[in-house]
Parts: structure tokens; C-alpha cells; sequence
């Protein structure tokens, strides 16, 4: 939690949670767990699943398995949803004939908030002076913050926020950054989901990472960069072959990139640099690869497990890359 | 629950096409005074005269019902398909998860709605009937001496007619397609099928929507055409009329909840 942070959210917990459409296996056996006072980021490519998981959580979508809980209920068993949870949902829409203070005061209406409350989120996301406007005129970020004045419209204790960036310009997504980390500082749970890894490194605390429905990696933004920081070291040689060779018998792992390209995994610059100079390769280059997140994500969507990169030249998925269960703090799903 | 039904008063109130059908609820009215005193004297067509048996007293009276049968089942429709239409029922789920609670908020707005609508075209009646009845000679008091019979039944025949069309929209998701099936259905199709089945089998269809809603408001203004129902067609009596209307709302409001209305919001 962040410190000093008053303790006002709830945990969110999803526990085996799967969906199944027809064959397609949209969410498998998902679970890990969402703490307040921090903003976690639930990451993945398209289609890994977010989105549905979401809405599961939400009660939009029924599980096919498995449960959702934030602060131990379900969703629709919460004696005050909108008092609890705020969400963005991406896709939603609005009434295009709607004026945008008749669609939060209709939201405050239905969690029973006093209609004042509507001016006050309008106020909150910058809206104010567009309150009398109808929706059907707003810019795409004008309606990301009219969502968001719908989220909050009940002062929730978790805010559920899908691909909130969506359309919005620079601008918008700085100031989106910077109100997901001052309603974390308030203690809140903040959830967002997102594919845009740049803009997530600089807002999140904690990092969920998803492919094909799958957990692929939890924990902290440190842990799971952390991990990566040891994990690849990028080589360029004329001799290529002979480091294979080398690295074969060092029982490295390795990725051939190109004639001269070997990415090596699992090491640090401390045990590959002694083993070129005493095998007197010559080296272009040695590069350790950036620990970002971005290059965490492509690793672990790509098929490449996390630490189970290919031995070799086999690239292929490694057998339980998807870490079912998995909610220990450790950042790759095992 | 209330917090639902407030919110979806909200909706209603900011939907422009509710207030466009609520409005023609007026001019619908008019054009059916019209006609009842056009057809008061006898001859259909050649003058104006002023109404006389007890049914043309009801008949004036009731003027609304047209418009009810028409517009009612519309306002209906539009409280559910218009969230499908614009992609709000996500918001709407999300605000208020128990799903059954928003289908009875829409119940209870719709029965508004619906009641609203048949008071405005009493106003309609009272703004141009009566006064048209009155300067063609006719006694204001013989039509106001049957509010007690005509108006309950035209208020509780609006409320179902609106259920009706609140099922329909539950079922058929597409706007359009729901607007036609109600009223196309009952207005075009109903005809259709009472006449035929008269003519043919010599039986009374008369547990059809249109002809439902007509017993329960007491047969008191069979709109444009009457319905398909020539003379000698036998009405159920108005609490058999009323049972047939509740039935028609609550089938497909039934099978829409346990259908269209529980699925899966992706």
C-alpha cells in the first residue's frame, strides 16, 4: 500500500475463475488477488481475456467456473454496488440524446445518491462546463471521463478501470495517470486494464499478466522487471556458431536471432562475459536487454514462458506456461 | 427498488423518441373524437353530429383508447430496446446487478408512462370533445356521467397495453423489429386473422391482444377499422379481457427475462 494511505478498499479475488464460449477457452482457471492501496495493472495482448474477466467480476458475464470476489462477495450480493465499485467498462456506451449531468445524475439516481453528487464527479473529471451537453457530441476522451464521472458517482472503495486510455490524447492520459495514483493514495483498489505497456509502467504498482485467458505472471512492477534484468543478454559475433557451442556446453539457454544475433537467457553480464573471454569469441556487441515491461509482456504472451525459454533453438511454449492458481507474490506464474 | 425506478424515470424522461410518441397521443385522440362525432348522426361522412346512445357517449369518452392501442405498447419497447439500441445496458447492469429488480423498475415506469398517456388524451377529449359534442347540441354531463365506467378500464388497458409492448421489447431486442411486431402485429396481423377465422370457422378470436384490450376498456372505441371485428363478434367480458392482456404482457416479459434479459453482456 502506499504509504501513509488511508485504508478504505477491499480486495479483489479471483479464484479459478474460468469462461468458455463454445470451445473456446476465453478465461482458464484464472486466479490471483488485487490489493488496495495500489494500482494494479491486469495486462495482456488482445483477446487474452481481460476484458471478460472483468466482466465476470462484474456479474455481466456468468463464469463457467470458479468465483469473483471484491471483499470477499460477489458482485451483485454487495449490499451497495456503486458505494463499492466503480468501473469503466470498455465499449459502454451512452444515450447519444442524453445531456452528460442527465447520465450521471440517472447513475447517482439508480446507486441512490443524493443528484448533487453528479456535479461534484463532473467537476471531479474536468467536465463542469460540457454538464449541459449531450453525449452524443463528446470526443471519445470526453466520454472516457464522463464514464469515469459514472464510476465514481458512489465514492467507491475499488475503481475497475478497462482500457481507460482508449482515445484519449496525451493530455488526457497524464491526467488519467495521475488520478489513478492519487485515488490509490486515498487506500482505493484500482484496477486497470490495459495493452498499452509504456503508459501502465508509469502508473502501476502491481502487474497481472494474461495470455490466451491464462495467468502468465504476478507481483510487483520491481519483481517481475527484476526477474527479467538477469533473464537476457543479447550477443553479436561473427563466430555465432562456435558461441553456441560454448553455450551449449555451459548449459545456457539461448535464442538464435540472426546469423550474428544470439540472445542468451537466464544470465547476467558477470557469468557470460568470463565465459567469451576464456572461450576468446569475438564480440560486436553484448547487450544486457532492457528490463521494461514491455519486454517482459512479449516474452510471456509470446509463448515463451517466463524462465522456461526454449533450451536451444526450441522456441516452442513450454508445457504449463499458464500458472493456474497461482497468487503467490513470486512475479512468473509457475 | 426505488432507487431503480428512479433512475429509470430518468431514462425515460431523456429519451426523445418516448416524448414523440407520448405527444402524438394527443393528436390521435382528436382525429378519433373526430370520427366519433362524424359518425354520431348516422351518416358516416356528410356532417357532424352530437353523440346520444350510451355506447357513442362512451365511445367520445374513450377516444384514447386508439391512441393507447397504437402508443402504449411503443413506450413500452422503447424503455428496454432503447438500452439494447444504444449500448446501455451494460451501465444498466452495472448499476443495478440484480437484473430482476431492473425489469421491475421498467414494469413500473412503463404502467406510468402508459397511464400518463391515456390522461393526456382525456385531456384531449376534454380540451376538444366535449366541447365540439357540447356546441353541436350535446349535454356535457351525459358524457361525464360515464367516467366511472370508461375510465378505469381505459387506464388499466393502457398499463397493459404498455406491458405488452414491454415483453415484446424484452424478447425482440431490435427496436424496429419489436415496434412492428406489436403494433403491425395487433393493428395488421390480429385483424387479419379475427376476420379470417370468422369468415372461415365462424369463430371468435377473441383472446388476441386488440380484442382483449377493447373488452377490458368495455368496447368502447374500436379504432380505424374496428379491429377485424364485424357485428355479432363476441367480446370476452372486461375482467376476461383484462386476465388475456396481463397474460399477453407477462409471457414475453417472462421468456425475455429467462432469455434475452439474463444473457451474458459481452
Amino acid at each position: 500500500m502506499t504509504a501513509g494511505a488511508p485504508s478504505r478498499g477491499l480486495p479483489i479475488e479471483f479464484s479459478g475463475l474460468s469462461k468458455h464460449f463454445g470451445t473456446v477457452r476465453a478465461v482458464d482457471d484464472l486466479s490471483f488477488t488485487v490489493q488496495p492501496g495500489r494500482v494494479t495493472g491486469f495486462l495482456g495482448p488482445n483477446g487474452s481475456g481481460k476484458t471478460t474477466t472483468l466482466r465476470m467480476l462484474l456479474g455481466l458475464v456468468h463464469p463457467s467456473a470458479g468465483t469473483a470476489t471484491i471483499g470477499g462477495q460477489a458482485y451483485q450480493e454487495l449490499p451497495n454496488p456503486t458505494s463499492t465499485v466503480g468501473a469503466v467498462l470498455e465499449a459502454t456506451s451512452f444515450h447519444p440524446a442524453r445531456r452528460a449531468r442527465t447520465h450521471v445524475r440517472m447513475a447517482a439516481a439508480a446507486g441512490g445518491h443524493d443528484a448533487k453528487r453528479a456535479d461534484e464527479v463532473l467537476e471531479l473529471v474536468g467536465l463542469s462546463a460540457d454538464a449541459k451537453r449531450k453525449v452524443g457530441g463528446f470526443s471519445m476522451g470526453m466520454r472516457q471521463r464522463l464514464e469515469l464521472a459514472t464510476a465514481l458517482v458512489g465514492d467507491p472503495d475499488v475503481l475497475i478501470l478497462d482500457e481507460p486510455s482508449n482515445g484519449l490524447d496525451p493530455q488526457g492520459i497524464a491526467w488519467l495517470r495521475d488520478f489513478m495514483r492519487y485515488l490509490a493514495g486515498e487506500g482505493r483498489t484500482v484496477l486497470v486494464s490495459s495493452h498499452l505497456l509504456a503508459e501502465m509502467a508509469q502508473t502501476i504498482d502491481d502487474a497481472v499478466i494474461v495470455s490466451f485467458g491464462q495467468l502468465k505472471a504476478q507481483g510487483t512492477l520491481e519483481q517481475i522487471t527484476a526477474g527479467m534484468t538477469s533473464m537476457v543478454m543479447r550477443a553479436r559475433t561473427p563466430e555465432a556458431d562456435r558461441l553456441t557451442g560454448v553455450l551449449d556446453g555451459a548449459h545456457i539457454s539461448y535464442r538464435r536471432l540472426s546469423n550474428e544475433e544470439v540472445a542468451m537467457d537466464g544470465v547476467t553480464p558477470e557469468q557470460v562475459g568470463p565465459l567469451l573471454a576464456t572461450n576468446q569469441i569475438v564480440l560486436y556487441e553484448l547487450t544486457q536487454e532492457g528490463a521494461d515491461l514491455e519486454r517482459v509482456f512479449l516474452s510471456l504472451t509470446s509463448g515463451l514462458g517466463f524462465g522456461e525459454v526454449g533450451h536451444g533453438n526450441d522456441g516452442s511454449p513450454p508445457p504449463d506456461a499458464g500458472g493456474t492458481g497461482g497468487t503467490s507474490e513470486a512475479a512468473p506464474a509457475q | 427498488m426505488i432507487d431503480a425506478i428512479r433512475a429509470e424515470l430518468i431514462k425515460m424522461r431523456s429519451m426523445p423518441g418516448v416524448w414523440v410518441t407520448f405527444a402524438l397521443g394527443f393528436p390521435l385522440a382528436v382525429l378519433i373524437v373526430l370520427a366519433v362525432l362524424a359518425n354520431a348522426g348516422g351518416f358516416p361522412g356528410h356532417t357532424f353530429y352530437y353523440v346520444e346512445s350510451l355506447k357513442q357517449r362512451r365511445e367520445l369518452l374513450g377516444a384514447g383508447y386508439f391512441a393507447c392501442e397504437v402508443l402504449a405498447p411503443i413506450l413500452g419497447v422503447l424503455c428496454v430496446t432503447g438500452e439494447y439500441r444504444h449500448k446501455t445496458m451494460t451501465t444498466t447492469f452495472v448499476l443495478r446487478p440484480i437484473r430482476s429488480q431492473v425489469l421491475l423498475a421498467k414494469v413500473a415506469v412503463t404502467a406510468l408512462w402508459s397511464v400518463l398517456l391515456a390522461l393526456l388524451t382525456l385531456v384531449a377529449v376534454a380540451a376538444v370533445g366535449l366541447p365540439w359534442n357540447a356546441a353541436l347540441g350535446g349535454v356535457t354531463s351525459q358524457v361525464t356521467d360515464q367516467i366511472g365506467a370508461v375510465v378505469p378500464g381505459l387506464l388499466v388497458s393502457a398499463i397493459l397495453l404498455g406491458l405488452f409492448g414491454l415483453g415484446f421489447g424484452t424478447l425482440v431486442k431490435n427496436q424496429i423489429a419489436a415496434i412492428l411486431l406489436t403494433i403491425g402485429g395487433t393493428l395488421i396481423l390480429e385483424s387479419i386473422l379475427i376476420a379470417l377465422a370468422h369468415a372461415i370457422f365462424h369463430y371468435d378470436l377473441n383472446w388476441l391482444p386488440n380484442a382483449a384490450g377493447a373488452a377490458l376498456a368495455g368496447d368502447i372505441a374500436r379504432g380505424f377499422g374496428g379491429g377485424g371485428r364485424g357485428a355479432g363478434f363476441h367480446l370476452l367480458t372486461w375482467w376476461q379481457g383484462g386476465l388475456v392482456m396481463l397474460a399477453w404482457g407477462l409471457i414475453p416479459l417472462t421468456i425475455g427475462f429467462f432469455t434475452t434479459f439474463r444473457r451474458d453482456v459481452t
